[in-house]
Protein backbone atom coordinates (compact mmCIF):
# COMPACT_ATOMS: atom_id res chain seq x y z
CA UNK A 1 0.00 0.00 0.00
CA UNK A 2 2.71 2.42 0.42
CA UNK A 3 3.98 4.53 -2.48
CA UNK A 4 7.40 3.13 -3.58
CA UNK A 5 8.67 6.88 -3.74
CA UNK A 6 10.31 9.40 -1.96
CA UNK A 7 10.53 6.34 0.91
CA UNK A 8 13.91 8.52 2.15
CA UNK A 9 12.44 11.80 1.82
CA UNK A 10 9.27 10.58 4.49
CA UNK A 11 12.26 8.75 6.39
CA UNK A 12 13.72 12.07 7.10
CA UNK A 13 10.33 14.11 7.67
CA UNK A 14 9.87 11.51 10.55
CA UNK A 15 13.13 11.76 11.79
CA UNK A 16 13.08 15.86 12.10
CA UNK A 17 9.50 16.01 13.06
CA UNK A 18 9.49 13.23 15.88
CA UNK A 19 7.30 13.89 18.77
CA UNK A 20 7.32 17.48 18.30
CA UNK A 21 3.85 18.11 16.87
CA UNK A 22 2.31 18.72 20.13
CA UNK A 23 4.17 21.02 21.38
CA UNK A 24 4.24 22.68 17.87
CA UNK A 25 0.23 22.92 18.32
CA UNK A 26 0.74 24.57 21.69
CA UNK A 27 3.46 26.95 20.88
CA UNK A 28 1.37 28.16 17.18
CA UNK A 29 5.03 27.67 15.53
CA UNK A 30 7.46 25.63 13.69
CA UNK A 31 10.77 25.80 13.83
CA UNK A 32 11.94 27.84 10.77
CA UNK A 33 15.10 25.85 10.09
CA UNK A 34 12.97 22.46 9.84
CA UNK A 35 11.26 24.05 7.25
CA UNK A 36 14.54 25.28 5.77
CA UNK A 37 16.19 22.08 5.48
CA UNK A 38 13.17 20.36 4.42
CA UNK A 39 12.72 23.18 1.54
CA UNK A 40 16.48 22.70 0.49
CA UNK A 41 15.73 19.02 0.14
CA UNK A 42 12.90 19.45 -2.38
CA UNK A 43 10.65 18.31 0.33
CA UNK A 44 8.68 21.02 0.52
CA UNK A 45 7.41 21.05 -3.00
CA UNK A 46 8.01 17.45 -4.59
CA UNK A 47 6.78 17.70 -7.75
CA UNK A 48 9.36 20.24 -9.11
CA UNK A 49 11.04 18.48 -12.69
CA UNK A 50 14.44 17.66 -11.63
CA UNK A 51 15.84 20.24 -13.81
CA UNK A 52 14.85 23.07 -11.56
CA UNK A 53 16.39 21.40 -8.85
CA UNK A 54 13.17 19.41 -7.68
CA UNK A 55 12.78 15.58 -6.88
CA UNK A 56 10.20 15.15 -9.88
CA UNK A 57 8.07 13.45 -8.03
CA UNK A 58 4.70 12.07 -9.26
CA UNK A 59 1.22 13.89 -7.62
CA UNK A 60 0.91 10.06 -6.38
CA UNK A 61 3.84 9.95 -4.81
CA UNK A 62 4.05 13.08 -3.59
CA UNK A 63 0.61 12.63 -2.40
CA UNK A 64 1.55 9.85 -0.14
CA UNK A 65 4.13 11.80 1.28
CA UNK A 66 2.18 14.72 1.70
CA UNK A 67 -0.43 12.10 3.51
CA UNK A 68 2.53 10.78 5.65
CA UNK A 69 3.33 14.66 6.73
CA UNK A 70 -0.25 15.11 7.53
CA UNK A 71 -0.58 12.48 9.58
CA UNK A 72 1.93 13.42 11.90
CA UNK A 73 1.35 17.70 11.85
CA UNK A 74 -1.29 19.15 9.78
CA UNK A 75 0.70 22.98 10.11
CA UNK A 76 3.82 21.42 8.50
CA UNK A 77 1.44 20.06 5.78
CA UNK A 78 0.17 22.84 4.92
CA UNK A 79 3.42 24.93 4.48
CA UNK A 80 4.20 21.86 2.03
CA UNK A 81 0.60 22.81 0.26
CA UNK A 82 1.83 25.86 -0.12
CA UNK A 83 5.12 26.19 -0.84
CA UNK A 84 3.70 23.00 -3.41
CA UNK A 85 1.12 25.86 -4.98
CA UNK A 86 3.59 28.51 -5.23
CA UNK A 87 6.18 26.11 -7.37
CA UNK A 88 3.45 25.02 -9.29
CA UNK A 89 2.27 28.30 -10.13
CA UNK A 90 5.80 30.00 -10.87
CA UNK A 91 6.10 26.47 -13.15
CA UNK A 92 2.72 27.45 -15.30
CA UNK A 93 2.93 30.71 -15.03
CA UNK A 94 6.53 32.38 -14.95
CA UNK A 95 8.37 32.82 -18.24
CA UNK A 96 11.68 30.72 -18.75
CA UNK A 97 13.91 33.04 -16.25
CA UNK A 98 11.47 33.22 -13.93
CA UNK A 99 11.02 29.20 -13.62
CA UNK A 100 14.89 28.79 -13.28
CA UNK A 101 15.25 31.61 -10.80
CA UNK A 102 12.21 31.25 -8.63
CA UNK A 103 12.54 27.29 -8.92
CA UNK A 104 15.36 27.06 -7.92
CA UNK A 105 15.11 29.19 -4.76
CA UNK A 106 12.07 27.33 -3.64
CA UNK A 107 14.35 23.95 -3.79
CA UNK A 108 16.89 25.67 -1.72
CA UNK A 109 15.84 25.92 1.14
CA UNK A 110 13.85 29.57 0.52
CA UNK A 111 9.90 29.35 1.35
CA UNK A 112 6.81 30.63 -0.22
CA UNK A 113 3.47 31.89 0.67
CA UNK A 114 0.54 32.11 -1.77
CA UNK A 115 -1.56 34.99 -1.48
CA UNK A 116 -5.11 34.86 -2.47
CA UNK A 117 -7.99 35.92 -0.22
CA UNK A 118 -9.16 39.13 0.74
CA UNK A 119 -11.25 40.73 3.18
CA UNK A 120 -14.46 40.67 0.71
CA UNK A 121 -13.14 38.52 -1.87
CA UNK A 122 -13.29 34.63 -1.03
CA UNK A 123 -14.58 32.87 -3.52
CA UNK A 124 -16.23 36.00 -5.42
CA UNK A 125 -13.10 36.63 -7.59
CA UNK A 126 -15.14 39.79 -8.92
CA UNK A 127 -14.37 41.20 -5.78
CA UNK A 128 -10.70 41.18 -5.55
CA UNK A 129 -9.22 45.24 -4.69
CA UNK A 130 -5.62 43.79 -4.91
CA UNK A 131 -4.08 46.36 -7.65
CA UNK A 132 -0.33 45.24 -9.75
CA UNK A 133 0.27 48.70 -11.90
CA UNK A 134 2.52 48.98 -14.14
CA UNK A 135 5.31 51.87 -13.75
CA UNK A 136 8.26 52.13 -16.33
CA UNK A 137 10.12 49.11 -16.06
CA UNK A 138 8.33 48.51 -12.38
CA UNK A 139 5.34 47.10 -10.89
CA UNK A 140 3.56 49.03 -7.73
CA UNK A 141 1.61 46.43 -5.65
CA UNK A 142 -1.23 47.98 -3.74
CA UNK A 143 -3.69 45.46 -2.01
CA UNK A 144 -4.71 43.54 1.60
CA UNK A 145 -4.30 39.96 1.44
CA UNK A 146 -5.81 37.70 4.75
CA UNK A 147 -5.25 34.10 6.07
CA UNK A 148 -2.20 33.73 4.34
CA UNK A 149 -0.85 29.98 5.27
CA UNK A 150 2.84 30.46 5.96
CA UNK A 151 3.45 33.90 5.52
CA UNK A 152 5.31 34.33 8.88
CA UNK A 153 8.21 32.18 7.49
CA UNK A 154 8.05 33.08 3.78
CA UNK A 155 10.73 34.48 1.91
CA UNK A 156 8.46 34.97 -1.12
CA UNK A 157 4.84 35.36 -1.46
CA UNK A 158 3.06 34.67 -4.85
CA UNK A 159 0.37 37.36 -4.60
CA UNK A 160 -2.58 37.42 -7.20
CA UNK A 161 -4.00 40.31 -8.57
CA UNK A 162 -5.83 42.65 -10.96
CA UNK A 163 -3.46 43.52 -13.67
CA UNK A 164 -4.77 45.73 -16.66
CA UNK A 165 -7.66 44.25 -17.63
CA UNK A 166 -6.82 40.66 -16.86
CA UNK A 167 -5.09 39.45 -13.63
CA UNK A 168 -1.22 38.23 -12.74
CA UNK A 169 0.33 36.42 -9.90
CA UNK A 170 3.82 38.57 -8.51
CA UNK A 171 6.77 37.39 -6.81
CA UNK A 172 6.74 39.72 -3.45
CA UNK A 173 9.60 39.34 -1.99
CA UNK A 174 8.62 39.39 2.05
CA UNK A 175 11.32 42.01 2.73
CA UNK A 176 10.13 44.30 0.27
CA UNK A 177 9.59 48.17 1.38
CA UNK A 178 6.05 48.03 1.85
CA UNK A 179 4.96 44.97 2.59
CA UNK A 180 3.47 44.42 6.00
CA UNK A 181 2.71 40.98 7.83
CA UNK A 182 0.40 40.27 10.88
CA UNK A 183 0.31 36.72 12.10
CA UNK A 184 -3.29 36.08 12.67
CA UNK A 185 -3.91 35.83 16.67
CA UNK A 186 -4.43 32.18 17.83
CA UNK A 187 -6.13 30.02 14.82
CA UNK A 188 -8.59 27.29 15.33
CA UNK A 189 -6.43 25.05 13.95
CA UNK A 190 -3.34 24.30 11.55
CA UNK A 191 -1.97 26.46 14.56
CA UNK A 192 1.49 26.79 13.22
CA UNK A 193 1.31 27.15 10.16
CA UNK A 194 2.20 30.83 10.40
CA UNK A 195 -1.26 32.16 8.89
CA UNK A 196 -0.89 35.98 8.52
CA UNK A 197 -2.87 38.92 6.88
CA UNK A 198 -0.55 41.29 4.94
CA UNK A 199 -0.82 44.83 3.76
CA UNK A 200 1.20 45.73 0.34
CA UNK A 201 1.33 49.23 0.64
CA UNK A 202 2.41 51.02 -3.24
CA UNK A 203 5.27 48.09 -2.59
CA UNK A 204 7.28 48.83 -6.26
CA UNK A 205 8.79 45.56 -7.52
CA UNK A 206 10.90 45.52 -11.23
CA UNK A 207 8.50 44.08 -13.94
CA UNK A 208 10.47 41.14 -14.28
CA UNK A 209 8.68 39.70 -10.76
CA UNK A 210 5.08 39.28 -12.60
CA UNK A 211 4.84 35.79 -13.75
CA UNK A 212 5.14 35.48 -17.34
CA UNK A 213 4.40 39.15 -18.17
CA UNK A 214 0.46 38.86 -16.43
CA UNK A 215 -2.33 39.93 -18.56
CA UNK A 216 -3.95 36.39 -17.92
CA UNK A 217 -7.05 34.78 -16.73
CA UNK A 218 -8.14 35.48 -13.20
CA UNK A 219 -9.97 32.84 -13.03
CA UNK A 220 -7.94 30.59 -14.85
CA UNK A 221 -4.85 31.69 -12.54
CA UNK A 222 -7.10 30.62 -9.52
CA UNK A 223 -8.27 27.34 -11.17
CA UNK A 224 -4.72 26.86 -11.66
CA UNK A 225 -3.06 27.32 -8.93
CA UNK A 226 -5.85 25.84 -6.55
CA UNK A 227 -5.86 22.78 -8.60
CA UNK A 228 -2.56 21.47 -6.98
CA UNK A 229 -3.57 23.25 -3.47
CA UNK A 230 -6.53 20.97 -3.44
CA UNK A 231 -4.51 18.00 -4.53
CA UNK A 232 -2.59 18.46 -1.33
CA UNK A 233 -5.45 19.27 1.06
CA UNK A 234 -6.91 16.21 0.13
CA UNK A 235 -3.90 14.19 0.42
CA UNK A 236 -3.03 15.97 3.91
CA UNK A 237 -6.77 15.09 5.05
CA UNK A 238 -5.91 11.20 4.53
CA UNK A 239 -3.24 11.82 6.68
CA UNK A 240 -5.10 13.47 8.99
CA UNK A 241 -7.68 9.96 8.34
CA UNK A 242 -5.24 7.04 9.20
CA UNK A 243 -3.82 9.19 11.94
CA UNK A 244 -7.24 8.91 13.94
CA UNK A 245 -7.64 5.65 12.82
CA UNK A 246 -4.47 4.42 14.33
CA UNK A 247 -4.98 6.68 17.87
CA UNK A 248 -8.67 5.05 17.90
CA UNK A 249 -7.40 1.87 17.10
CA UNK A 250 -4.98 1.62 20.03
CA UNK A 251 -6.83 3.12 22.49
CA UNK A 252 -10.06 0.94 21.71
CA UNK A 253 -7.88 -2.00 21.96
CA UNK A 254 -5.89 -1.22 25.47
CA UNK A 255 -8.94 0.55 27.72
CA UNK A 256 -10.92 -1.46 29.60
CA UNK A 257 -14.53 -0.60 30.38
CA UNK A 258 -17.07 -3.22 31.85
CA UNK A 259 -14.07 -5.65 31.85
CA UNK A 260 -13.54 -5.75 28.41
CA UNK A 261 -11.61 -3.65 25.64
CA UNK A 262 -13.27 -0.72 24.03
CA UNK A 263 -13.03 -2.40 20.75
CA UNK A 264 -15.21 -5.27 22.02
CA UNK A 265 -18.43 -2.89 22.93
CA UNK A 266 -20.24 -2.84 19.93
CA UNK A 267 -20.77 0.96 19.48
CA UNK A 268 -16.81 1.67 19.61
CA UNK A 269 -16.21 -1.21 16.80
CA UNK A 270 -18.40 0.78 14.74
CA UNK A 271 -16.59 3.73 14.92
CA UNK A 272 -13.59 1.62 13.84
CA UNK A 273 -15.08 0.88 11.15
CA UNK A 274 -16.15 4.02 10.22
CA UNK A 275 -12.80 5.35 10.24
CA UNK A 276 -11.35 2.27 8.01
CA UNK A 277 -14.18 3.32 5.80
CA UNK A 278 -13.27 7.11 5.76
CA UNK A 279 -9.37 5.90 5.01
CA UNK A 280 -10.62 3.69 2.13
CA UNK A 281 -12.97 6.08 0.33
CA UNK A 282 -10.37 9.16 0.84
CA UNK A 283 -7.62 7.10 0.07
CA UNK A 284 -9.07 5.59 -3.46
CA UNK A 285 -10.59 9.05 -4.57
CA UNK A 286 -6.81 10.80 -3.92
CA UNK A 287 -5.24 8.32 -5.52
CA UNK A 288 -7.64 8.37 -8.67
CA UNK A 289 -6.65 12.11 -8.49
CA UNK A 290 -2.92 11.77 -8.82
CA UNK A 291 -3.67 9.09 -11.63
CA UNK A 292 -5.45 11.78 -13.57
CA UNK A 293 -2.59 14.29 -12.57
CA UNK A 294 0.22 12.59 -13.50
CA UNK A 295 -1.16 10.99 -17.01
CA UNK A 296 -1.96 14.19 -17.78
CA UNK A 297 -6.18 13.70 -18.11
CA UNK A 298 -8.22 16.78 -18.40
CA UNK A 299 -9.97 15.06 -15.99
CA UNK A 300 -7.54 16.20 -13.17
CA UNK A 301 -9.58 19.37 -12.59
CA UNK A 302 -12.52 18.30 -11.55
CA UNK A 303 -10.87 14.72 -9.75
CA UNK A 304 -9.04 17.28 -7.71
CA UNK A 305 -11.86 19.27 -6.65
CA UNK A 306 -13.92 16.08 -5.53
CA UNK A 307 -10.81 14.42 -3.92
CA UNK A 308 -10.47 17.37 -1.76
CA UNK A 309 -14.33 17.25 -1.06
CA UNK A 310 -14.42 13.91 0.01
CA UNK A 311 -11.14 14.15 1.83
CA UNK A 312 -12.04 17.04 4.20
CA UNK A 313 -15.37 15.75 4.65
CA UNK A 314 -13.93 12.75 5.66
CA UNK A 315 -11.52 13.83 7.88
CA UNK A 316 -13.54 15.82 9.62
CA UNK A 317 -15.75 13.12 10.65
CA UNK A 318 -12.80 11.05 11.59
CA UNK A 319 -11.64 12.94 13.77
CA UNK A 320 -14.35 13.85 15.33
CA UNK A 321 -15.04 10.02 16.14
CA UNK A 322 -11.26 10.08 17.01
CA UNK A 323 -12.23 12.35 19.68
CA UNK A 324 -15.43 10.78 20.63
CA UNK A 325 -13.89 7.35 21.10
CA UNK A 326 -10.68 8.33 22.94
CA UNK A 327 -12.84 10.71 25.22
CA UNK A 328 -10.41 12.23 27.88
CA UNK A 329 -7.36 10.48 26.52
CA UNK A 330 -7.47 12.67 23.29
CA UNK A 331 -8.94 15.51 24.69
CA UNK A 332 -6.39 17.62 25.33
CA UNK A 333 -4.89 20.70 23.12
CA UNK A 334 -1.84 19.05 21.51
CA UNK A 335 -2.89 15.63 21.36
CA UNK A 336 -3.34 13.90 17.97
CA UNK A 337 -7.01 13.73 18.27
CA UNK A 338 -7.46 17.10 19.58
CA UNK A 339 -5.41 18.63 16.76
CA UNK A 340 -7.14 16.49 13.91
CA UNK A 341 -10.39 17.94 15.43
CA UNK A 342 -9.33 21.41 14.72
CA UNK A 343 -7.35 21.49 11.59
CA UNK A 344 -9.36 18.89 9.74
CA UNK A 345 -12.28 21.55 10.40
CA UNK A 346 -10.02 23.99 8.37
CA UNK A 347 -9.67 21.68 5.59
CA UNK A 348 -13.51 22.13 4.57
CA UNK A 349 -12.96 25.82 4.53
CA UNK A 350 -9.78 26.68 2.46
CA UNK A 351 -8.92 25.55 -1.16
CA UNK A 352 -12.62 25.92 -1.97
CA UNK A 353 -15.23 25.65 0.60
CA UNK A 354 -18.10 22.41 0.73
CA UNK A 355 -19.95 24.11 -0.33
CA UNK A 356 -17.93 26.06 -3.58
CA UNK A 357 -16.75 22.21 -4.03
CA UNK A 358 -20.58 21.37 -4.38
CA UNK A 359 -21.25 24.15 -6.60
CA UNK A 360 -18.42 22.76 -9.34
CA UNK A 361 -19.59 19.36 -8.75
CA UNK A 362 -23.31 20.51 -9.91
CA UNK A 363 -21.89 22.32 -12.43
CA UNK A 364 -20.03 19.25 -14.01
CA UNK A 365 -23.22 17.75 -14.02
CA UNK A 366 -25.27 19.93 -15.96
CA UNK A 367 -22.28 20.35 -18.21
CA UNK A 368 -21.61 16.64 -18.93
CA UNK A 369 -24.89 14.67 -18.97
CA UNK A 370 -26.28 14.90 -21.70
CA UNK A 371 -30.11 16.45 -22.40
CA UNK A 372 -32.32 13.58 -22.34
CA UNK A 373 -34.87 13.93 -25.60
CA UNK B 1 -6.93 6.83 -25.85
CA UNK B 2 -3.40 6.93 -26.76
CA UNK B 3 -4.41 5.75 -30.41
CA UNK B 4 -6.45 8.68 -30.61
CA UNK B 5 -3.57 10.64 -29.11
CA UNK B 6 -1.06 9.46 -31.73
CA UNK B 7 -3.29 9.95 -34.45
CA UNK B 8 -3.64 13.81 -33.62
CA UNK B 9 0.26 14.02 -33.21
CA UNK B 10 0.31 13.32 -36.84
CA UNK B 11 -1.94 15.41 -37.86
CA UNK B 12 -1.22 19.12 -37.16
CA UNK B 13 -2.81 20.41 -40.38
CA UNK B 14 -5.13 23.41 -39.25
CA UNK B 15 -8.40 21.93 -40.56
CA UNK B 16 -7.00 18.93 -38.27
CA UNK B 17 -6.74 20.32 -34.93
CA UNK B 18 -10.03 22.21 -35.29
CA UNK B 19 -11.96 19.00 -36.21
CA UNK B 20 -10.19 17.14 -33.15
CA UNK B 21 -10.99 20.08 -30.62
CA UNK B 22 -14.87 20.01 -32.11
CA UNK B 23 -15.15 16.12 -31.33
CA UNK B 24 -13.33 16.52 -28.06
CA UNK B 25 -16.00 19.47 -26.91
CA UNK B 26 -18.62 17.55 -28.03
CA UNK B 27 -17.75 14.41 -26.01
CA UNK B 28 -16.92 16.55 -23.06
CA UNK B 29 -19.85 18.87 -22.92
CA UNK B 30 -22.24 16.95 -24.87
CA UNK B 31 -22.97 20.57 -27.31
CA UNK B 32 -22.40 20.59 -30.96
CA UNK B 33 -20.01 23.91 -31.09
CA UNK B 34 -19.28 25.94 -33.86
CA UNK B 35 -15.55 27.16 -34.65
CA UNK B 36 -16.11 30.66 -34.28
CA UNK B 37 -18.47 30.54 -31.13
CA UNK B 38 -17.40 32.15 -27.75
CA UNK B 39 -17.16 29.68 -25.26
CA UNK B 40 -17.45 31.69 -22.30
CA UNK B 41 -19.81 33.83 -23.05
CA UNK B 42 -22.40 31.30 -24.19
CA UNK B 43 -21.77 30.07 -20.93
CA UNK B 44 -20.98 26.19 -21.97
CA UNK B 45 -17.94 26.26 -20.69
CA UNK B 46 -16.51 27.89 -16.79
CA UNK B 47 -12.64 28.72 -16.04
CA UNK B 48 -12.87 25.01 -14.80
CA UNK B 49 -13.13 23.21 -18.33
CA UNK B 50 -10.43 26.08 -19.67
CA UNK B 51 -8.01 24.82 -17.60
CA UNK B 52 -9.19 20.82 -18.57
CA UNK B 53 -8.81 22.61 -22.41
CA UNK B 54 -5.01 23.48 -21.38
CA UNK B 55 -4.16 20.28 -20.03
CA UNK B 56 -6.00 18.27 -22.80
CA UNK B 57 -4.03 20.25 -25.99
CA UNK B 58 -0.90 20.13 -23.77
CA UNK B 59 -1.02 16.13 -23.96
CA UNK B 60 -2.44 15.69 -27.49
CA UNK B 61 0.10 17.93 -29.33
CA UNK B 62 3.09 17.92 -27.11
CA UNK B 63 3.09 21.47 -26.38
CA UNK B 64 3.52 23.58 -23.17
CA UNK B 65 1.40 26.55 -22.45
CA UNK B 66 3.24 28.32 -19.92
CA UNK B 67 3.21 31.79 -19.00
CA UNK B 68 1.40 34.69 -20.91
CA UNK B 69 -0.11 31.81 -22.90
CA UNK B 70 -2.60 31.24 -20.05
CA UNK B 71 -5.11 33.75 -21.51
CA UNK B 72 -8.63 33.33 -21.33
CA UNK B 73 -8.83 34.71 -24.67
CA UNK B 74 -6.54 31.59 -26.05
CA UNK B 75 -9.46 29.22 -25.27
CA UNK B 76 -12.42 31.31 -26.21
CA UNK B 77 -13.34 29.67 -29.36
CA UNK B 78 -12.04 26.65 -31.53
CA UNK B 79 -10.27 28.91 -33.90
CA UNK B 80 -8.33 30.82 -31.37
CA UNK B 81 -7.08 27.54 -29.90
CA UNK B 82 -6.36 26.12 -33.05
CA UNK B 83 -4.09 28.85 -33.45
CA UNK B 84 -2.43 28.53 -30.50
CA UNK B 85 -1.71 25.08 -31.40
CA UNK B 86 -0.35 25.73 -34.30
CA UNK B 87 1.79 29.02 -32.88
CA UNK B 88 3.33 27.17 -29.88
CA UNK B 89 4.04 23.48 -32.14
CA UNK B 90 5.95 26.64 -34.42
CA UNK B 91 8.22 28.16 -31.68
CA UNK B 92 11.16 25.84 -30.47
CA UNK B 93 11.55 23.84 -27.03
CA UNK B 94 7.93 22.31 -25.76
CA UNK B 95 6.76 20.28 -22.54
CA UNK B 96 10.65 20.00 -20.67
CA UNK B 97 9.90 23.28 -19.21
CA UNK B 98 13.87 23.79 -19.60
Amino acid sequence: MVAEGLVDERALVGALVGDSPAAWDLAGELPVNLLRKLGAEGILCAEVPAPFGGLGASSQDNGELTAYTGGLCSSLRSIMTSQGMAAWTIQRFGDREQRRRYLADLTNGQLAAVAFSEIEAGSDLSAMRTLIRPSGDSVVIDGQKMWVTGTRYADHIVVLGRHGDGAAAVVVPAEAPGVHVEPVADPMGCRAAGHSNIRLDQVRLPASCVLGGGGQSLSLLFTTALCYGRMSVAWGCVGIIRACMNAATNHARRREQSGKPLANHQLIARHLAELVIAEQVSTRVCEHASRCWDSASPDMVMAAVLAKHVSAGQATRSAATAVQVMASAGAADGHVAARAYRDAKLMEIIEGSNEICQLVLAQHALTTVAEAG
Amino acid sequence: MTTEQTAELTSVAPEAIAGALLSFLAKRIKTEVAPDQDLFKSGLVSSMFAMELVVHLEEAYDIAIIGPELKLDNFRTVEAMTALVLRLRGASGTADGG
